[in-house]
């Protein structure tokens, strides 16, 4: 087994609080399949065998309830529960599952909906022997309007940058804007080691990354750190270029009393990562390939730790963490998977308009005169007569009563929508009774 | 001085057809060059004294060959030579050459100035004169390239077209990564650039510096990829908009084009002048800026790197400088005789009717017009110019010999030497490494030195007079040589730290970076912003002392020093409740301001009860709300937590501030059930008198209170 898979599935959601106030995160109903299912499948698409899902006890539940989940993702899984309150890391909860670790890992987020081809990720973490391989992607502008937003969403976000090498594969630097105030400083060193060195904004990282097993060895020895994304991996870029053993020796008895040493010397076991190294380094100095052009010295300046990322120019990339996003990867979702958009069980009636584009889960049950455009349609709901709905997302086991008029919303599980409600452009909470002939109009939220 | 003819374009076959669609969309504007055949430094010095440097011999033409032979390549049909340094020579030379021949495509108009003092003088008068009608192309006098400019002249013209003239200067780079031979470590530049625009965002010398800052403002242009591009190496070939000149004449301290680029992208907000970048990958094209790039540029020449400009083209066309092209890059002028045994050993270049003896061994060399060569000579990098005599047993290692220098026997030449003209050295004597002689006296140089910016060029024939008849001291040139010593590396000047005037440029010492590189820490703080020097807060903080200071000095009254803190806050833009902190820590300090720390409190007291009697009225003034009492309670119980020995004062203090009314018992009476947070301030408040001063005021109060009822 070359790689591990690890899944982590124990994030709250806390950005899209609406959606996950009474479905956690990985159980979101994405294209009427679980958040989590997508991520699974990628790793099931490139033949992973095993992976090991670090999640909540909550989620467990719904999983061993959940149909899909068992019908279709045929990997065997190792399920892990963290605390559920505790606020633990992606870090933090790779430590917890060092014991089970025995090779390099690929470590994915729930949320993560992509057709990426993941040998590209691996591919450069094997040729590099690269400590950090990552995907990002051109950031998606959501165009949608979105329930509950009032006007232009939020531009003032700040920019991450992230600069890489001329090939675009070796992750140089990553910083936020919000880091940046005073400007943004390169030493001389990195400049003259790629002197040509790209700077990117507008990129999301899809939280896809293949780490050394020693940097989780690493982890263990180094409990302060607690985020992949926050923490390890800015962590890991920086130390790319900062001096290599023998300095280290001297720094190690410089700074015996602080807590810097524990540090130091789990950065040696960080270099020495596989137990081929010597043979490695052998081929290496006896090869005439180089990483690099324009000056005589090693190839990769003899730089032990690598960070590389593979950029996404086109395709599918999504990560599930705002409203925005949820309701964009509704919209993509379908494209991933080659099944019928209608499910055989559903019930739909002969005088009825679906759109191609639209997704009826199974049992549902569809009346007469009804129009479904570009919509999802969750399993088990029952959409009554004369009822429209156009750019929506209808939740599980829900109830639209006769001639309601459904546009741009997103109904949770078992709302019931009263009879000739017109909602547009409205998230309605889990369970909610919308009122007969209720008309809500634009961005106005319903929640228990 | 300029004549004013070829204005209008000339028969297109004149010129090579690169030129091709350009053309028409310039409205048949003739493209423009403005040559600057001087360097205004004095990096040259003392070859510089007798030729200037444009027309110093590089592969056996006049630099300035070069560069008129690329302009002329590229397209250019007018070219406006400007002189300063030994304006007369250059003229004297440009108008044997074929430049000023009728069958020259290019029209050249030489203007000379004694008062041209930088590249921005020039271009001030280009634009006093109104010499260019369009886009024209800026060069040095020494620039040697092949590079086909016109892509970047046509993207240069298209960005103008496009958005209105806000580019204002395309510069020309070519790639080459750092370490490369012929980058100037002097001109090392760091530039940022919008990949997308090719529009240049940042642009820094290197040089010294260990890390390269780039402001923010430059990534906030809308675009969402930059690149950092340090494998560039500048060719000091720009094109550039018209309003260039006038740009220099708006801002008369641009001096360089360095200052000019600074300039532009600083102010790039304001004056909405943009700067792009061309980068070619296979041409050439560099500037020789001192004698490194000299020997560097001579090797790539005798290497056939500037092809089409080969050294067997001739393309000065002179007559009899032709030369034969042999493999190994051996060229032979006419005329050469080469003696038994001697071997060529590779990328040579030998001038015409040259002789050399027997056995000798040569190889990387540049060999002039005219020279004498004795026996068993060997030269490696060796630049050897006109009519030079070199007797038997000479070895020259990166070494230039100038016009009619002799070398006598047994002469050693270590590397990085200069004979200058007319040198003799020798017999027998080794000249260290980086020795430069020349006829000229060092001390000569004092004279001139009057004038700090003169240029290479100035004065020359009266220092010759001026010359009292100096010994030649026969232990540096040997015996029978002629010739002083310069002083090794820079001149006299402690002045001129920048670039000092060597020679040879720069020594490229191994990068001291990579050894220094450990020392820096690369923890997280790595990225740590530094704290900010001096805060608003505490200059705030300062101008009410020194304000309330004044008042007492002087006597004003508090309504005007409310007015003037007043105006302070809104200057460091304080927030009322800053204010409040600041000004009641200020009071309470003033003391130990005034008198030292040393007080003991009862002192203290004393000199404090006073004061704040006479600036009630300004604690009045800002002590409204509730929520005011309590900051300033706040700040009262922070000024006495860190002068514990005071405590005893403390009652005294707050009691004065209770009864000029500054403080409501109310007030105090929360202040002391509530703010207690920390330990210390818990302490605070078990302090006896103060717990004596609460005790009463709450009797007051209930007693108050009883009365009221």
């Amino acid at each position: 087994m070359e790689l591990q898979a690890v899944l982590m599935a124990a994030g709250g959601g806390s950005r899209m609080t609406d959606l996950t106030y009474n479905t956690p995160k990985p159980m979101l109903p994405v294209g009427n399949k679980p958040l989590m299912w997508y991520p699974l499948n990628l790793l099931e698409r490139v033949g992973f065998e095993e992976v090991i899902v670090i999640t909540t006890k909550e989620v467990q539940k719904m999983m061993s309830t959940d149909s899909k989940m068992k019908r279709d993702i045929k990997m065997k899984m190792e399920v892990v529960c963290v605390p559920e309150d505790g606020d633990m890391g992606t870090a933090d909860a790779l430590r917890h599952i060092q014991q089970k670790i025995k090779t390099d890992i690929l470590v994915v987020s729930c949320d993560l909906i992509t057709d990426v081809a993941l040998h590209e990720v691996v591919d450069l973490f094997r040729a590099h022997n690269a400590t950090l391989a990552m995907l990002m992607s051109k950031a998606h502008e959501f165009t949608e309007t979105v329930p509950g937003q009032k006007g232009k969403k939020r531009t003032a976000e700040q920019r991450d940058f992230v600069g890489v090498d001329q090939s675009g594969k070796r992750l140089l630097f990553m910083a936020n804007e919000a880091d940046l105030e005073d400007g943004l400083s390169v030493r001389k060193s990195i400049i003259r080691k790629h002197p040509r060195m790209h700077i990117k904004t507008g990129l999301v990282d899809a939280h896809l990354y293949c780490l050394k097993k020693a940097v989780v060895d690493f982890l263990t020895e180094n409990k302060s750190i607690s985020s992949i994304r926050g923490e390890l991996v800015p962590y890991l870029v920086r130390k790319q270029f900062s001096k290599t053993t023998n300095s280290q020796k001297v720094k190690e008895d410089l700074e015996d009393q602080t807590q810097k040493k524990n540090d130091c010397s789990t950065n040696h076991e960080l270099l020495i990562s596989s137990r081929d190294e010597p043979l490695l380094q052998l081929a290496q100095e006896r090869s005439c390939w180089n990483d690099h052009r324009g000056d005589m010295s090693e190839a990769y300046h003899g730089g032990k730790l690598r960070c590389y990322v593979h950029i996404m120019e086109q395709g599918l990339c999504y990560r599930v963490n705002t409203l925005a996003a949820y309701i964009e990867a509704n919209r993509q979702a379908p494209k991933l998977f080659e099944e019928p958009p209608v499910h055989p069980s559903a019930v739909i009636s002969e005088r009825c308009q679906v759109g191609s584009d639209s997704i009826i889960g199974e049992r549902c049950q569809i009346a007469e005169k009804t129009s479904i455009k570009r919509s999802t349609i969750g399993i088990s709901s029952n959409v009554k007569e004369k009822v429209k709905v156009t750019n929506s997302i209808v939740m599980h086991s829900v109830t639209i009563e006769e001639g309601c008029n459904i546009q741009g919303s997103v109904i949770c599980s078992n709302a019931i929508i009263g009879r000739g409600a017109d909602l547009k452009y409205c998230l309605v909470g889990n369970g909610q009774r919308i009122e007969p002939e209720g008309k809500t109009q634009q961005h106005e939220h319903t929640q228990s | 001085m300029a004549s004013k003819g070829g204005k209008q374009s000339r028969p297109s076959s004149g010129f090579t057809g690169r030129k091709g669609a350009g053309e028409q969309e310039e409205e048949e504007q003739p493209l423009q060059a403005v040559l600057v055949a001087d360097s205004f430094n004095r990096r040259f010095f003392p070859v510089t004294k007798d030729q200037p440097r444009a027309l110093l011999p590089l592969g056996n033409a006049a630099m300035i060959d070069y560069t008129l032979e690329f302009l002329t390549s590229t397209g250019v049909q007018e070219t406006f030579v400007f002189c300063c340094w030994m304006a007369s020579k250059i003229k004297a030379h440009l108008l044997k050459s074929k430049w000023c021949r009728p069958s020259s495509p290019n029209t050249i108009h030489i203007i000379t100035s004694e008062l041209y003092r930088s590249l921005g003088d020039v271009l001030r008068d280009v634009d006093a004169k109104s010499l260019v009608r369009s886009d024209f192309v800026l060069v040095y006098g020494d620039v040697v390239s092949n590079i086909d400019i016109s892509q970047a002249l046509q993207q240069h013209r298209h960005r103008r077209k496009m958005d209105k003239n806000i580019s204002v200067m395309t510069m020309i780079f070519k790639e080459s990564s750092p370490g490369h031979r012929s980058r100037c470590e002097e001109d090392d530049v760091v530039v940022a650039m919008d990949s997308k625009s090719q529009q240049i965002l940042h642009y820094q010398k290197t040089q010294g510096i260990k890390k390269l800052h780039f402001p923010m403002n430059i990534f906030h242009c809308g675009s969402d990829e930059f690149e950092v591009r340090h494998d560039l190496l500048d060719s000091h070939i720009s094109i550039c908009s018209p309003q260039v000149a006038e740009l220099f004449t708006d801002n008369f301290d641009y001096q360089t084009r360095d200052d000019f680029v600074r300039g532009i992208l600083v102010n790039e907000e304001i004056l909405g002048n943009q700067i792009h970048m061309h980068v070619t990958k296979d041409g050439y094209g560099v500037r020789v800026s001192n004698l490194l790039m000299y020997d560097s540029v001579s090797s790539d020449f005798v290497r056939r790197w500037f092809y089409p400009l080969t050294p067997e083209s001739n393309f000065t066309d002179q007559e009899g400088r032709s030369c034969t092209y042999s493999r190994h890059n051996v060229y032979r002028g006419s005329g050469v005789s080469l003696g038994h045994g001697s071997q060529m050993v590779e990328n040579i270049l030998i001038g015409c009717d040259t002789s050399i003896g027997a056995n000798c061994c040569i190889s990387n060399s540049v060999i002039g017009d005219n020279c004498t060569i004795g026996d068993n000579v060997t030269l490696d990098h060796a630049y050897i110019w006109n009519d030079v005599h070199i007797a038997s047993n000479v070895a020259i290692r990166q070494s230039v010999v100038c016009d009619k220098a002799k070398v006598k026997e047994g002469v050693t030449l270590n590397k990085q030497c200069v004979l200058a003209y007319n040198v003799v050295i020798g017999p027998n004597i080794s000249l260290p490494e980086g020795t430069v002689v020349s006829m000229h006296h060092p001390d000569e140089e004092e004279d001139e030195d009057a004038d700090e910016f003169l240029s290479d060029d100035a004065e020359v024939g009266q220092s010759k007079d001026k010359t009292k008849q100096k010994i030649f001291n026969p232990a540096e040139v040997g015996a029978e040589g002629k010739g002083y010593i310069w002083k090794a590396g820079g001149l006299d000047d402690a002045e001129e730290e920048e670039l000092s005037q060597c020679l040879w440029g720069l020594v490229l010492n191994p990068d001291p970076e990579s050894d220094s590189e450990d020392s820096e820490p690369d923890d997280p703080d790595d990225l740590m912003i530094p704290s900010p020097e001096m805060d608003d807060v505490k200059v705030f903080q300062m101008e009410v002392m020194g304000t309330l200071q004044r008042g007492l000095e002087e006597n004003i009254g508090c309504d005007n020093l409310v007015l003037e803190i007043n105006s302070l806050k809104y200057a460091y833009n304080i927030s009322l409740k800053e204010v409040m902190q600041i000004l009641t820590s200020v009071v309470l300090e003033y003391p130990f301001q005034q008198q030292g720390p040393n007080l003991t409190p009862s002192q203290y007291v004393a000199l404090l009860l006073p004061l704040l009697k006479k600036w009630a009225p300004v604690f009045k003034n800002y002590v409204k709300r509730a929520q005011d009492h309590l900051d300033c309670l706040a700040a009262f119980e922070e000024h006495f937590l860190e002068q514990e020995s005071h405590w005893p004062a403390m009652v005294k203090v707050l009691m004065s501030m209770y009864e000029l009314e500054i403080l409501e018992e109310e007030m105090i009476l929360r202040w002391f059930s509530q703010g207690a947070t920390t330990d210390a301030s818990r302490r605070l408040r078990k302090n006896q008198g103060l717990q004596k001063f609460i005790h009463w005021l709450e009797e007051a109060e209930e007693s108050s209170e009883e009365d009221g009822e």
